[in-house]
């Protein structure tokens, strides 16, 4: 492979280029690295690695192993936010390329690091060099995307941000595949299972590394006009990465995505002993299982679902129903908790987490309408680091509150009320920012030449 | 072109597939 195959210029589309073929090169690289979601199926056997069938002494903590997940994140965003620019620069094949090399060496590096038991090498590996593959590769397709489908950019982040849903799908099952296969008498299989995954990621992203295309310069969909009458709060103007985080604008999405996704992403760390607390004795562990896995099926079906619809009520439209029905349905769990009713409780949270899914998926497309396509991969990136805030405080709420109700003599079934009405708290102030949303003042505006 | 799109699609769909059905699987428990 030759390193113009990677350039830029090597990647733009040839005329009649099928613009459908984007979408699964998008998609190679969000189900690969979405693997992130389902990392916890490793936490309990990387807690056994000297003690085979259960901890032994020397063998790592539940508390230490659970760095390596949130390392990960910390990085995904980090990462988004310092190369979103070298990603615009250089294109999508080569950050995919850069993302491949970067998540499955992660994977290497850890393997490494659990034949050395050295839980550093691991931290290096999966946190550090997998979490910049996580980010690199997350913005990586989104501005190519908004690019091919200008009628539709809803619609085609949301197919490609919905694999990184769908990846925890795939990975969980595969985990628990190939570690069962790969187990012996000396070995949990992690370690193999570890290098296995770093192969086939690689290979499967390596799919997307070939497969993705930009347009041309000139190109728009055929029988497409950009609408004469911009649409309110939708530009036709571009504002470049720099002076964009400047703006108001990028402040309030940026209280809008963070407590988006402070909402969901406390529930579905904790779905599975919340559910199995607040219905003491109904609910097993297998079954509290299968309720984690409806959520992040819901996650998935909803980053295409809203986003999708995002392109018909507007993105400003989608994201206030995001928080007028969170707050309802946050509001109404401590009562269905005291009635009893498991259905009404498992639906209202598939349609919060449908939600949180549904809001990342549509914050690229809210971006681009907010500041043009210029640099809104770039934009996206540096917006990602309100991800990276509410990964520390949606676990961190739902997790001390909890106890500190506990603590306080509170039945265990009740406590988790307090926590979703601060829920409600937080989704109310996303609601507030993301109605202030106004256009983007001309000053800010980019004044020279956009093509690259 | 056709065949292509074929190809991707299907390459990234089987295993997309075959991830919601284990989900799904798992998910009847709940209602068990």
């Amino acid at each position: 492979m030759t390193a113009s195959f990677l350039d830029r210029q090597h990647t733009v589309a040839p005329p009649g280029f099928n613009r459908f073929l984007v979408p699964p090169a998008a998609l190679a690289v969000h189900l690969s690295i979405g693997q992130a979601y389902a990392f916890s199926t490793f936490n309990l056997p990387l807690t056994k690695l000297i003690g085979i069938t259960a901890a032994a002494p020397g063998d790592w903590d539940l508390k230490q192993v659970g760095w390596i997940f949130s390392l990960a994140i910390v990085f995904l965003g980090s990462s988004a936010a310092v190369f979103g620019r070298w990603v615009e620069r250089v294109g999508p094949r080569k950050s995919m390329f850069a993302s491949a090399l970067c998540f499955g060496g992660g994977f290497l590096v850890s393997a490494v690091g659990i034949h050395l038991h050295q839980l550093w090498v691991i931290y290096l590996g999966y946190g550090v060099l997998g979490g910049c593959g996580l980010g690199i590769g997350y913005i990586s397709p989104v501005s190519t995307l908004i690019k091919w489908f200008p009628d539709r950019p809803g619609m085609a982040t949301g197919m490609a941000i919905m694999g990184f849903g769908g990846g925890a799908l795939i990975a969980a099952p595969l985990s628990v595949l190939l570690m069962a296969h790969f187990k012996t008498a000396t070995s949990n299989g992690v370690l193999e299972t570890f290098v296995t995954m770093g192969v086939i990621y690689f290979m499967f992203m390596m799919i997307g590394v070939y497969a993705v295309r930009v347009p041309a310069a000139d190109w728009k969909p055929t029988g497409w006009t950009a609408a004469a009458q911009p649409k309110p709060l939708v530009t036709s103007a571009h504002v470049a990465v720099d002076m964009a985080w400047r703006t108001p604008q990028f402040r309030l999405l940026w209280v809008v995505l963070c407590m988006n996704v402070t909402a969901g992403i406390g529930v579905l760390g904790q779905a599975s002993p919340m559910i199995q607390e607040i219905f003491t004795g109904h609910v097993t562990p297998a079954a509290a299982a299968g309720f984690v896995g409806l959520l992040s099926l819901f996650n998935m079906v909803g980053r295409f679902f809203w986003a999708s619809t995002s392109d018909y009520i507007g993105r400003r439209n989608t994201y206030m129903i995001f928080f007028a029905l969170g707050i309802v349905l946050y509001a109404s769990v401590p009562t269905l908790g005291h009635m009893g009713s498991i259905p009404l409780f498992v639906v209202a949270f598939c349609i919060i987490l449908s939600m949180y899914g549904g809001g990342f998926a549509t914050i690229p497309a809210y971006l681009r309408d907010m500041f043009g396509t210029y640099q809104v991969g770039a934009i996206h990136g540096r917006l990602l680091t309100a991800w990276s805030v509410a990964g520390v405080l949606g676990p961190v709420l739902i997790n001390y509150i909890r106890q500190y109700q506990i603590d306080n003599g509170v039945p265990k079934a009740q406590a988790y009320s307090v926590t979703m009405y601060i829920m409600c708290g937080m989704l109310l102030l996303g609601f507030i920012c993301n109605f202030a949303m106004r256009a983007v003042n001309e000053k800010y505006f980019y004044r020279g030449s956009t093509q690259s | 072109m056709k065949g292509r799109l074929v190809a991707l699609w299907s390459l990234v769909g089987i295993p997309l597939l075959w991830g919601v059905m284990k989900t799904l699987q798992n998910a009847m428990k709940l209602f068990q």
